[in-house]
């Protein structure tokens, strides 16, 4: 497994288990009323678990599983591929942050960085997704 | 399967109730996605011991548990302690939080090791050949 996928994939398994403490927390304040605050979690909550860990893990596991390339470097610039985990988490974290603290302009950045990293993801593996039967 | 019936259900006026939002969700990211993602991982990751009982597959079979016991507990007891609170179903609804909490990470224990490359590979190939 390459270095990208597996920083990838040990960073969506981070990601899974904050988010998933957040889900513990909002579901005891609803059974045992504790604060409103944890109201506040819930698109925190979501982010965390869509593009930390389920986005984060399949594109980890994309890296490392797809087809790769007779010739060359297997899976492509390795320059490229080291943006993608740098850019996506670097994303996620300033959306996190806004949503945590009503901060607009890291909501903005943020979504701009995981397109960004999206879309060296598709560059990376649009010519991956191929058949070696013809 | 669930998840795509509280999705039409939702739609249908008379048969929406407290809680059935997050259910239809958690029905689908948990339920579904974040499961066949814990099968397959557990299938195709590096470092399986092929060998099938509950020893070597432990953390695999505590997340199952986890996870198909605390959330279907999670759907009957938050509509239910929504409409009788306080109540015996807030303490199961708790009860759900927590084996899908021992259930997530009983699979991260159990996945984080064979999160390897091939060197780390080779060498714990080494190692348990002695």
């Amino acid at each position: 497994m390459p270095l990208v996928s597996r920083i990838l994939i040990k960073a969506s398994l981070i990601y899974l288990l904050v988010g998933l403490l957040i889900g513990v927390l909002m579901l005891i304040n609803k059974a045992v009323f504790i604060s409103p605050v944890f109201w506040f979690l819930i698109p925190a909550h979501i982010e965390i678990m869509i593009f930390g860990w389920i986005i984060q893990f399949t594109m980890g596991v994309a890296y490392w599983i797809l087809p790769r390339y007779l010739k060359d470097k297997g899976r492509g610039s390795a320059k490229l591929a080291n943006l993608v985990p740098i850019l996506l988490n670097a994303g996620i974290i300033l959306v996190v942050i806004s949503d945590l603290m009503a901060w607009n302009g890291a909501a903005l950045t943020g979504r701009v960085f995981e397109l960004s990293a999206v879309l060296i993801f598709m560059v990376l593996h649009w010519k991956r997704v191929v058949t070696y039967n013809k | 399967m669930v998840a795509l019936a509280l999705g039409v259900l939702i739609r249908i006026d008379g048969f929406e109730f407290s809680g059935m939002s997050p259910m239809l969700w958690h029905a689908l990211m948990v339920g579904w996605i974040t499961q066949i993602i814990i099968g397959v991982s557990t299938w195709m990751f590096p470092g399986r011991n092929k060998e099938e009982n509950f020893l070597n597959q432990k953390w695999e079979w505590i997340a199952f548990g986890g996870l198909n016991i605390g959330l279907p507990l999670r759907f009957l007891a938050e509509p239910m302690a929504t409409a009788f609170e306080p109540s015996i179903w807030s303490y199961l609804l708790i009860a759900s939080s927590i084996l899908q909490f021992i259930g997530i990470l009983s699979y991260v224990v159990g996945i984080w090791p064979r999160v390897q490359s091939k060197e780390q590979r080779r060498k714990n190939r080494a190692k348990a050949s002695g």
